[in-house]
Order: C-alpha cells, then sequence, then structure tokens
C-alpha cells in the first residue's frame, strides 16, 4: 500500500487534472436540497469533503442504473431485428464514496461478475476507480461497526482518503488507484507515517449503534425463520420499495418490454422485495403472500442468505433504509430483536 | 400476429445485426418538412362516430390527420388513454362524445365532464401546450361540426408543430424552475409541545378499551429509532399502553393501517387520529372501505406536526385540529388553537407556478419527475390508494409504464394525481416520505383547489356525500368543450 498526503488544494487540483485528462469524474453534487452522485466538470461542484453525511442515493445507479435498455428489437418486413444498446465504456473515477458505499461495490460484484459476466455492470465496472473518503461525522442511522465495517474500512476502495487536520490521508490500496496516485506524483507529499487509526477510534466514538449484528465478524449467520415474531416486527411495513431503491446493496430487478406495433425496448429496471408483485405467480399464487413474509426474505437476504453463498455480509451498515422508511422500520432494531436483544 | 413474423425466413446472421448498430428504436427525427400532424380521436360511438361516418357517406372532405377510436361512451375514457396516446407520439388528442342529456347510457358524458375538467386543469398546470388536447360534443347528425372540429384542430396543430418528446424537457433546458423559491412562511416557529397529561389520557384510554375489549388493536405512535421520531405502534395488550405517546412528531397517518389485514386481523380497530387523519377516514368511510361501526376514532387535538424540523406546510392553514369526528376525544377541545396562518403557504407555490409559460412549467415537473425512482412510497403511505392490484401493477395491458423513464415518470405522477383528485385530504404522507421531495403536495393541492372552485366540494368532512369525481350535475359547467 502507498500512502500519501495531500492538502484540499492539490485534491481540487488532482480533480481537475483528472477531469482534463478526459476522465469523467462523479462525485457528491449538492441540488435541489438533495446530495447525489452526479459527473462534475470541475472541482468546486464538489461539496466540502467534512460537511455531507451520506448521498440520498448510493452509488449503486452509476453501475446499475434504475432503468436500462438491455435490447432493442423491431419488426421490418416480416423479420424480427435486433440491436445490442452499447454500454458507455467511459474512464471512470468516483470520489468520496463513503467506506459503506464502497464496500457495497464488492457486494454487487460478487452478484454481476461472479459465475456470469453481466456485460452492463462489468464493463462499467471495470472501467471504474473509486476515491473513498473517510468517516468524521457518522450520522444517526448508521451502524456500520455492526456489520463488521468502520467509518475508516478501505473495503471496495481503490484510494482511500482520510481528513487529518486539513489534509487528507492518501492511501493507495489497489494497483488502479496506485496508478492514479503515481500519474499525479507531484501533488502528494510524503505521509511520514501517519495513519487514519485516531480519526477511526473518533468516528467510531459517534457512532451508538455498533453491537455486532449475526453474521458480522465470522459469526453464524442464523435468524429464526419460523419465528412468529416477524409478523409483528413487520405489522407496520407499508410495502413500498423505497428501502431497497436507497439501499447501496439491494440488486434484485425486472424484465419488461415496452414496444409499440413496430418496435419495442427491453429494459432492465429496479425491483423490490418488498412488492406483492415481486413473487405473484401466473396462477395467482404468491409464495410470499403477507408483508411479513415478503419483509423476512430482505432480512433473511441481506443477514444469512447472501453470507452463505458468498460468504460475506451483504448490509453495509450505512442505515439509509431505515432513515429513509415511511414507518421507521429499522433493519438494525429488527435483527436485534430477533435475535433476542 | 406478431408471433409468426419472421417464420420461414433465416433468422439475421450475426453480421446483419451488426450492420444495424446504432438503430434506436425512438421515432424517426420529424422535422417540419416530412411532418404532418398525427391527432388520435376517442369518440363514442353512439354520436360522434355516427357523426363521423355521417361526414363520410355526404362526402365531405377533411383533414386526414386523425386516426378515431371507437369506445362506448366518453365516460369509459380514461385520461390514461390520451397519456397513452401522446406517450406513443400523437401531435393532438380529441375528445368527443354526445351532448348532455343524449347520453346512451344516460350519464356517461356528464361523469365524462367533470373527470376532463379536472384532467384539463392538471395537464395546463403540468405546462402541456393545451392546443393539443380538445374536447367536443357531436352528435350523430352533427357531420358538418365533426369536419370542422378536425380541420380547426388539424391546423392548429400544424401551427404549433411537432409535438416533442413525452415526458422530456423542451428545448434541451433541463432543470429549470426546481429551484423554484418556496414561499416564505410566515413563522418557522415549531409548535408547542401538546400537554403532557393528554400523552396520559391517552394511554389510559388505550389500556381501558383494551381491557374491556372494546378494541382488539389500538394503532398509535411509539417511540422511534432515530432521533426524535415516531413509528407506528400496534398495541394489544393493555400492559403495552404505555408505550403510546403524542406529540408534535407524530406525523404518520395511520388511518392507511385500516385497510392492511395484517391490522385489522387483530380485532376491532381503536385508531389514534388527528384531525387530518380523520378526514381520510371519512374518505374511507365514503368509500366504504371501511365500516364506521368496526372503528373506534380516538381523536387527538393537535397542534402541528414537525416535519424535517419545521412546522409541517399542511398546518399552517388548518381548520381541524380539533378532529370533527370521533368516539373519544384526548385534548382541550375547548381551547382550540388557531391557525397559525391564513394562507397556506402552497397556494404561493402553486401561483409562481402558474405566473410561469407552460413550457417553464414543463420543464418544472419534467425535471420534478425525472428523479421518480418509482419506489411507490407515495402509493403506499396514502390511506386512499388502497387498489389491489394499483393499475400499474396491471400488465395487461400495461398502461402506466414500469419504468423509471421520463414517459414512464411522467405517466405514473399523472395517474396518481388522476386518481386522487377529489379524494386527497391533504395529509401530505406522499409529499413526506418521496425520497427525492417530489412536489406531490402542490398537485395534490392545485386539483384540490380546483375540485373546490367547480364542484364545491372538500373532502374529508362529510361521510355521507358522494365523492365529486363519483357523481355529475346537469349544470356542471364545460366551456372547454366546443
Amino acid at each position: 500500500m502507498t500512502r500519501k498526503l495531500i492538502d484540499a488544494e492539490n485534491l481540487g487540483q488532482w480533480v481537475n487534472e483528472l477531469i482534463v485528462s478526459g476522465r469523467r469524474v462523479i462525485a457528491p453534487v449538492c441540488e435541489n436540497g438533495m446530495t447525489v452522485f452526479k459527473p462534475i466538470s470541475r472541482a468546486g461542484a464538489m461539496p466540502a469533503p467534512y460537511n455531507y453525511g451520506k448521498t440520498d442515493l448510493s452509488f449503486k445507479e452509476w453501475l446499475f442504473p434504475k432503468t436500462e435498455p438491455i435490447l432493442h428489437y423491431r419488426f421490418d418486413n416480416g423479420d424480427v431485428l435486433l440491436d445490442d444498446p452499447e454500454v458507455e465504456a467511459v474512464e471512470t473515477v468516483a470520489f468520496f464514496l463513503r467506506p459503506c458505499d464502497a464496500a457495497a461495490l464488492s457486494v454487487l460484484d460478487e452478484v454481476f461478475g461472479r459465475d456470469y459476466d453481466d456485460a452492463f455492470y462489468t464493463v462499467r465496472r471495470r472501467h471504474l476507480t473509486v476515491v473513498g473518503l473517510s468517516c468524521i461525522e457518522p450520522q444517526p442511522e448508521c451502524f456500520c461497526p455492526a456489520v463488521g465495517l468502520s467509518p475508516t474500512s478501505e473495503k471496495g476502495s481503490d484510494i482511500l482518503l482520510t481528513p487529518l487536520e486539513g489534509r487528507f490521508l492518501v492511501e493507495a490500496l489497489t494497483e488502479k488507484g496506485r496508478l492514479l496516485v503515481d500519474e499525479h506524483a507531484n501533488l502528494f507529499t510524503d505521509a511520514h507515517g501517519l495513519t487514519k487509526e485516531q480519526v477511526t477510534t473518533q468516528a467510531m466514538t459517534k457512532i451508538t449503534r455498533k453491537e455486532p449484528l449475526v453474521g458480522a465478524n465470522g459469526g453464524s449467520p442464523y435468524l429464526p425463520f419460523d419465528s412468529e415474531a416477524w409478523e409483528d416486527l413487520a405489522r407496520k411495513c407499508l410495502g413500498c420499495g423505497v428501502c431497497a431503491y436507497v439501499c447501496p446493496t439491494c440488486h434484485c430487478f425486472d424484465i419488461v418490454d415496452e414496444a409499440t406495433a413496430f418496435s419495442g425496448c427491453r429494459c432492465r429496471n429496479w425491483d423490490s422485495c418488498a412488492f406483492s408483485l415481486f413473487t405473484l405467480h401466473a396462477s395467482g399464487h404468491n409464495p410470499r403472500p403477507t408483508q411479513a413474509h415478503r419483509y423476512r426474505q430482505r432480512v433473511m437476504h441481506k443477514f444469512c442468505y447472501f453470507l452463505q453463498t458468498f460468504g460475506q455480509n451483504m448490509c453495509v451498515g450505512c442505515g439509509r433504509c431505515a432513515l429513509r422508511c415511511p414507518v421507521n422500520l429499522d433493519i438494525y432494531e429488527v435483527v436485534r430483536a430477533l435475535t433476542g436483544r | 400476429m406478431f408471433a409468426l413474423v419472421g417464420a420461414g425466413k433465416p433468422a439475421p446472421t450475426k453480421t446483419q445485426i451488426a450492420d444495424r448498430k446504432g438503430w434506436r428504436p425512438m421515432p424517426r427525427e420529424r422535422t417540419k418538412q416530412n411532418w404532418e400532424p398525427k391527432i388520435i380521436a376517442f369518440v363514442c360511438n353512439w354520436c360522434t362516430y355516427v357523426g363521423a361516418d355521417a361526414a363520410g357517406t355526404q362526402r365531405m372532405r377533411y383533414a386526414p390527420n386523425v386516426r378515431i377510436i371507437r369506445l362506448p361512451c366518453t365516460g369509459r375514457i380514461d385520461p390514461l388513454f390520451i397519456v397513452k396516446a401522446f406517450e406513443q407520439g400523437a401531435d393532438g388528442v380529441i375528445v368527443s362524445g354526445c351532448h348532455p342529456g343524449d347520453c346512451h347510457y344516460v350519464s356517461g358524458n356528464l361523469h365524462a365532464r367533470r373527470r376532463f375538467t379536472v384532467f384539463l386543469k392538471l395537464m395546463e398546470f403540468l405546462g402541456l401546450d393545451l392546443h393539443r388536447l380538445s374536447f367536443a360534443w357531436v352528435s350523430a347528425t352533427e357531420g358538418a361540426k365533426w369536419v370542422q372540429i378536425v380541420n380547426e384542430v388539424t391546423q392548429q396543430i400544424r401551427q404549433i408543430g411537432p409535438a416533442h418528446r413525452w415526458g422530456e424537457p423542451m428545448n434541451g433546458m433541463r432543470d429549470e424552475g426546481w429551484g423554484m423559491r418556496e414561499t416564505a412562511v410566515a413563522t418557522e416557529q415549531a409548535p408547542s409541545a401538546p400537554n403532557p397529561q393528554w400523552e396520559a389520557r391517552l394511554r389510559e384510554l388505550a389500556r381501558r378499551l383494551l381491557e374491556n375489549g372494546e378494541v382488539g388493536v389500538v394503532v398509535g405512535y411509539a417511540t422511534g429509532s432515530l432521533g426524535e421520531t415516531t413509528t407506528p405502534a400496534f398495541i394489544t395488550k393493555p400492559e403495552d399502553a404505555d408505550r403510546l405517546v403524542f406529540n408534535q412528531r407524530c406525523v404518520n397517518n395511520l388511518s392507511v393501517y385500516l385497510t392492511n389485514k395484517m391490522v385489522t386481523k387483530l380485532g376491532k380497530v381503536g385508531i389514534v387520529a388527528k384531525g387530518c387523519d380523520v378526514k381520510s377516514i371519512v374518505g374511507l368511510i365514503q368509500e366504504n372501505q371501511v365500516n364506521r361501526g368496526e372503528v373506534i376514532i380516538i381523536g387527538v387535538v393537535c397542534n402541528g406536526v414537525v416535519v424535517n424540523g419545521r412546522l409541517a406546510k399542511k398546518c399552517y392553514a388548518c381548520t381541524v385540529r380539533v378532529p370533527h369526528l370521533y368516539d373519544h376525544l384526548v385534548g382541550d377541545a375547548k381551547a382550540p388553537q388557531q391557525p397559525v396562518a391564513k394562507a397556506d403557504p402552497r397556494d404561493g407555490e402553486i401561483a409562481q407556478l402558474e405566473q410561469m409559460t407552460p413550457p417553464q412549467r414543463w420543464n418544472y415537473w419534467m425535471a420534478q419527475f425525472e428523479r421518480c425512482i418509482r419506489c411507490y412510497a407515495c402509493r403506499a403511505v396514502c390511506p386512499l390508494c388502497y387498489c389491489d392490484p394499483c393499475v400499474t401493477d396491471r400488465s395487461r395491458p400495461q398502461w402506466v409504464l414500469t419504468s423509471a423513464h421520463p414517459q414512464g415518470n411522467l405517466a405514473w405522477n399523472i395517474v396518481r394525481a388522476m386518481h386522487l383528485a377529489g379524494r386527497c385530504i391533504g395529509c401530505d404522507e406522499c409529499m413526506r416520505v418521496c425520497p427525492f421531495h417530489i412536489r406531490l403536495d402542490l398537485l395534490n393541492r392545485k386539483l384540490a383547489t380546483e375540485i373546490k372552485t367547480a364542484f364545491g366540494y372538500e373532502p374529508g368532512i362529510d361521510p355521507t356525500v358522494w365523492p365529486p369525481l363519483t357523481t355529475f350535475r346537469p349544470d356542471d359547467k364545460g366551456e372547454f368543450i366546443r
């Protein structure tokens, strides 16, 4: 790992140089009262790194958009003509992902790339370099320590920036990251053995929700599937998709054809296990008939099934689902209640 | 028919497919040179269709730009049909049927008149160029009137030119107006907390109702998990009644649970309801979703609620601080709080939008809808969105595109607003839960205002009257219909 230091001015300069070099830079941008990831044309559009909690929507929309054409077709003189949409292969650097959002990318990588390369996802992913930013002001909804991460964890980042008294500690964690630092070596100074340990400790003390949940830190991924508690816990769930859509790791999608009489487009859209339509069979039978069944699926998938299959926890503890839930159905509290705490 | 397409022919080779790269399913770029207006007419079977036929048999000539779609009655014409026509590239739409009093089904056209009064106001507010949307009464003998209308509409649309792509901003302008300044509100003060004695009274009442077996469950508020929040609570045991809270953070409209089977299976429901929540309970009673005898309404006197640290906008001009319908009342009914402001702050914002030009307004709304992710939190949280399944979830045919692209998002936001017109009681829950703060409250309030003006109706007050779009008056106005 390469450790360097960069000051705020040079950081802006670095971003600008990356843009000038033809790369697309995506960073958190404040607009219309929201913080969202957007391509920027100059460093000034970025919020000051210290003063934003987390973006309203996670970074996943840039790898796995909310809607995307995967196939175009048209009828032509008795023929069906097919056309593959082009996937933009732009060299992209994503700045200031919080460690939770960066860790989420390694979850998505497993889903979209383990045994089958999802062309749309992997092309974008291959061209993406992630510059993470350690959290120094965790929010009330955060619970990353409870899932084995921390406000400064390195998982998923190619480079991790950690604010250190007006400067940033730059840790190049992967080959991709090292290249980006080496390319602009004149902007960085030597780290002189500085580490982010103190920042980690300070940030950790600000998080109130850090009791390890099931499956964290190598624990057994077990939740009581048959428990009657599910119904009481999920009774207030209204069955909207907001938790899944703001979640950085939820990746379920729906495939729909949108067509006129002459041509059409096959789209891949975000979907959510909270919708009753998600599992409804053509026969009318629904194997997950109530919201309790659907919410159980969400929790079990996050904390048990995914861990059993891929060996890592699917929840990254960003807390967006709890924050955005219309009825404050809080996954951290639910998992704790299920394990008798 | 399409299943047979290509049968017997060799499939295109990979090269052939590759050669066609770059093709897009978008309509061909239409210019003023190669363009002819494409107009869809939805007409009733008994009058206008026969009228159009009469024009033909009399050898009258008129513009060939109209494609007629025949339906049994204008009462059958859902605004979604019109949305679909525009979505698929129509430059204009004509809706035409029998004159009032002539309806083959007695009153279908009179229902339609009310519906289109509201729909037109909605489309005007969204910034659609109203030259593209025409309504007419054409009887079976009025072939000449039909000819005149088609010619006029075609001429009109020829002048304004091709419709731009549905759901997308005009002139490539984006985000214009999103930053519309919110009207300065009269006071930024948070409302005072209710006297804690009322919370104790509420707990006591809930305990008693559960002990007596009067209710199986009390739906109320408990302390939430994040900071100063509350969360819905379902109290089934008397000893749990102390979990109930009531304060200015009790924002949720709990009446959404009255149609939730996981709640109603617990027994008769006692529900904690603020004045605005009672309005939606009235709506549910009105629409036969809730039986008045099967719900115990625990009305709470409310000083206003806090959303994002500020007094909610709906509370400024609230007139139901003391609920107007209840079985038990908690709070001081004799000392009702005065509204903090005479006017609702949203009215100023609506006026600001109305002063914009239609294209500006269109761009404002398209920028708003662009961020929609189709999580349907607005639908889930709405007490009056109880349809199962929702029209959006019906796929044969798929009236509302489910993709979160501009066309799908516009269709969804139009259908949501239309289906709540005359029913929405303005609890603003949809606006509160929208992860992208889409101004659904402005749409709802605009339509509520129009309905009050046109039909003198206010929702959520009287459970015995019919909602305005399910009924009609013979003397309803309809100047927009030729």
